[in-house]
């Protein structure tokens, strides 16, 4: 059936079962591969976008059921991103880069809705981001860097 | 020239081997001195590729897309051990599905068998299709309609019964340790298991495959690029030049990464059936089923000593559980080596069982060692009413006590002073006064030990162009530790050039130029010192240019920050003054990498302490605070140093107290195979991590003085947290992880 996917603010009328997970549809039909399929069972978080604004792992949503809801991906995200990404890189807060795109996402919406997070705050919002290399405490750096509240 | 070949000893994981090197005699660039002011080593660089990694836009393994590429699926043994009968003949005439292999193929491939129909352990390839969405790809793999015929599981303690073993259990002695137990006036034994500890990357194992002709392209996520050409030349029946493998952007490896894997080769064999390219990548249960782990052990350590301390007998056995095969790492090692002790004998007994062969994870072997013998050496300073770090000081060797030989360096004395200086350690005991929130609170240490001396063979290219810049050419893979960075850094530094008009490109066999495989702690060692040798190279033919062009003698000349500059100060411009003549032309510097001094041994220390909080009600233990400091010689880039050791401590925190992959015994499956039950460390389960280094250069190792950082820090951690909980409660677990469950048990 067709569904119309709107997909970093650009509508896309597509041929897909609607029972495919939003991630396969994002990364196969439509080429967007940064979000990342790193468990496809919801619990690494590789995989978040936005919807409607909140984070969500797209490897389990059925693509109908996102159908007249803004999906924004990491390469969606532009300039809403960019402090994100900029202490990201500056705190060394990525290694091998593969859940990355996913924590950046996490990490742009938490300070999108919460300024200036406390630590609290920060576990809570990238609780659901698994990375094996260990980046986690140069992940809070980098939101608290973001936030204007960099450590020395 | 000045090229030789030369014979020498190349190390991998405490394994050597005689390997011929080509070496060039102008390589042979003095170690910079300690104390040197150095313009870009040493000071924290952020990494070339992080915004490419950060946007999203870097390209993985499992993000290549080709024209009519087909997508493959792998059929899998369901348990342990069984015979199984396929149709193969109905997965054929399924829509979409392009290629089915059986276990007897049909294959192009030559050598070991990747499908079988009799598998030893559940996961094990039995089949593959490829077709043209996953969809189909599913419904080929029903239609085989396997029939399986069930076998028991081989069993751990039956194996043990019956020396079922994948080789001869190994023994080594030094002295007489029997005589010296029957004499000791402190004797104290411990026995403890350590669990089966999944590597779990989080980009599966993958590979993209293509011929062209009888050329063949692979993408693979793999630690070892020239590995997997090899492998894959071999199986295919092909000159090497013929096979080009790449890894640009690697999603983790940790160890369980090695060569082409069964993706690569199944991947080659579907596509060259198929005349189109072909996509593999394993789900995440089918990884943590089938990618490897740390083998679980069961050790016993019995440790005698004079009342002061002085350890005069070693004795440890220890029963690896293999599964299926694969190489016994030096589980060993720590007990042999790490304290002076004229009296050792180890023993290992590599017991085959049902599961994968059990592979490399960071520090292989060595983590499982220290994980043990450092909880025993915490028994005897208590048993001798000693401070913990002072019993290990008291016993510290600067010789190899195997080969007699001494260390290169070793600073392992500085690295117990400054951990115990951060962690506060003298005041130790006041963490166990009661407080308000009722937890019990511990402080414990463990030593480091690791080899990552690197050594050849290893290569590099560095060319400059007119504008001045320079690009370097190497076959390392960047696993994610930050190495194209470090290579970036050196060669700047050696350039002359800011790091900025210093590009790395590594990740691909195409330019063959050659680097070992990410694992061992070697990339540093090895890589970075060719990667300055070549970059000295074009130093000084840039120079000899420059002396052309400015008519000045090139030994009058310097480069520092991409200027050159008259040692008299009277004449400054931009290299590009000179490259820009170049036009069309190039510099290019070849660098090798020269053997290790002969008659060293080259190894890694460090001293680790952890502070933690058990909670007696529930059985949680919170890992408050680690403090680490390591001796890897000269630290190149501060910033992704620090990464390294967080990451492996915080491995370190996993394995100690929730990583355990758990096998049903009638069955032979693991059963936690899925991320939300084998429990991997989140944000929330970070301690405070404070990272140092000595940070001095290893002068006896060539041009650089540094060594490999991967493996060191996650070796001491998990010991230092079971000896911080016993600090904290004065009780011991006979397994790890410290789950709620045997934290609560030990304390009833």
């Amino acid at each position: 059936m067709t569904l119309v996917l709107e997909v970093n603010g650009e509508r896309h009328a597509l041929e897909v079962e609607p029972t495919r997970r939003l991630l396969a549809v994002l990364r196969e039909d439509l080429a967007l591969t940064g979000a990342k399929l790193g468990c496809g069972e919801g619990a690494c978080g590789a995989c978040a976008v936005l919807l409607d604004g909140i984070p969500v792992v797209s490897c389990l949503l059925p693509v109908g059921a996102v159908a007249g809801r803004a999906v924004t991906t990491i390469e969606g995200l532009g300039e809403r991103a960019a402090a994100v990404q900029e202490a990201f890189v500056a705190e060394d807060a990525l290694q091998c880069g593969f859940c990355t795109p996913g924590q950046v996402v996490s990490a742009t919406a938490l300070l999108e809705v919460t300024e200036n997070p406390t630590r609290d705050e920060i576990h809570a919002a990238m609780s659901g981001n698994l990375c094996r290399c260990g980046t986690y405490p140069k992940i809070e750096r980098a939101i608290l860097r973001v936030a204007g509240r960099a450590v020395a | 020239m000045s090229q030789r070949l030369v014979k020498t000893q190349r190390e991998m994981e405490g394994r050597f081997e005689d390997v011929w090197a080509l070496v060039d005699d102008e390589d042979e660039l003095e170690t910079w001195p300690e104390g040197t002011e150095l313009a870009v080593v040493g000071r924290p660089a952020t990494r070339q590729d992080g915004p490419v990694r950060a946007s999203g836009v870097a390209r993985y393994t499992v993000d290549v897309a080709l024209p009519g590429m087909l997508v493959a699926r792998v059929l899998r043994a369901p348990t342990a051990r069984c015979r199984a009968r396929l149709d193969l003949e109905a997965a054929r005439s399924v829509t979409g599905v392009r290629a089915v292999l059986g276990p007897e193929g049909p294959f192009t491939m030559t050598g070991d068998p990747v499908l079988t129909a009799e598998p030893a352990w559940a996961g094990q390839p039995i089949a593959a299709v490829a077709a043209d969405t996953p969809e189909a790809a599913a419904a080929g793999l029903a239609a085989l309609a396997p029939e399986y015929e069930a076998v028991p599981p081989l069993a751990l303690e039956a194996g043990l019964e019956e020396q079922r073993f994948t080789e001869e259990p190994n023994e080594k002695l030094r002295g007489d340790p029997d005589a010296a137990l029957a004499d000791a006036e402190a004797r104290v034994e411990l026995t403890c298991e350590t669990p089966a500890h999944v590597q779990t990357p989080l980009e599966p194992h993958a590979a993209v495959a293509a011929w062209e002709g009888d050329a063949l392209t692979v993408w693979v996520s793999t630690q070892g690029i020239f590995d997997a050409r090899k492998e894959l030349a071999k199986r295919f029946g092909l000159e090497t030049e013929q096979v080009r493998v790449l890894a640009e952007f690697i999603g983790g490896g940790f160890g369980g990464k090695q060569g082409a894997g069964p993706e690569a080769l199944l991947a080659a064999e579907l596509a060259r059936a198929t005349g189109r390219p072909v996509r593999l990548v394993l789900t995440r249960h089918e990884d943590q089923v089938v990618g490897g782990r740390r083998a679980w052990t069961r050790q016993t350590v019995t440790l005698g000593a004079r009342r002061d301390g002085t350890l005069t007998a070693v004795e440890l056995a220890a029963v690896v559980d293999m599964g299926a095969a694969g190489m016994v790492f030096p589980v060993a090692e720590p007990a042999f080596s790490l304290y002076a002790c004229p009296n050792v004998r180890t023993m290992t007994f590599p017991v085959r069982t049902s599961l994968r062969a059990q592979n490399a994870f960071r520090a292989p072997g060595v983590v499982e060692g220290v994980t043990v013998l450092e909880q025993a050496m915490d028994e005897l300073a208590v048993a001798l009413d000693l401070d913990p770090l002072e019993l290990r000081r008291m016993n510290h060797v600067d010789r190899d006590q195997a080969t007699d030989m001494p260390y290169s360096s070793k600073r392992l004395l500085a690295c117990y002073d400054r951990a115990a200086e951060l962690a506060g350690w003298s005041t130790r005991d006041e963490l166990r006064t009661a407080r308000a929130d009722g937890l019990l609170r511990g402080m414990g240490c463990a030593t480091q030990i690791w080899w990552g001396g690197g050594g050849p063979p290893a290569h590099a290219n560095v060319r400059i162009d007119a504008s001045g810049r320079a690009l370097v050419t190497t076959g390392i893979q960047d696993i994610g530790t930050g190495t194209l960075t470090t290579a970036r850094i050196v060669a700047a530094e050696e350039l002359g050039l800011p790091l900025e008009r210093v590009a790395v490109r590594g990740g691909d066999t195409g330019p063959n130029v050659y680097a070992p495989v990410s694992g061992g702690s070697m990339t540093t060692p090895a890589v970075m010192p060719a990667v300055r040798s070549a970059a000295g190279k074009a130093r000084k033919t840039l120079l000899g240019l420059a002396a052309d062009v400015l008519e000045i003698s090139a030994d009058d000349l310097t480069i520092a920050n991409g200027r050159i500059k008259s040692k008299d100060g009277a004449l400054d411009v931009e290299v590009t003054e000179v490259t820009e003549k170049l036009g069309n032309a190039t510099i290019d510097g070849s660098g090798t990498r020269g053997p290790n001094p002969e008659g060293f041994r080259v190894n890694t220390f460090g001293c680790q302490i952890a502070q933690v909080a058990v909670d007696t009600g529930t059985g949680v233990v919170t890992v408050e605070r680690v403090v680490a400091v390591h001796d890897v010689g000269r630290i190149v880039n501060p910033l992704t140093a620090a990464s390294q050791v967080e990451g492996g401590v915080i491995q370190g925190v996993g394995y100690a107290l929730a990583e355990e992959l758990l096998v049903d015994p009638t069955t032979g499956i693991p059963v936690n195979g899925h991320l939300d039950d084998y429990k991997m460390p989140t944000i929330v389960d970070v301690p405070e991590i404070v990272v140092d280094f000595v940070d001095l250069p290893d002068e006896n190792l060539p041009n650089l003085g540094s060594k490999g950082l991967g493996e060191p820090p996650i070796v001491p951690t998990a010991a230092a947290i079971a000896n911080a909980f016993a600090h904290a409660t004065g009780r011991r677990t006979d397994a790890l992880p410290l789950t709620p469950a045997r934290v609560l048990e030990a304390l009833a």
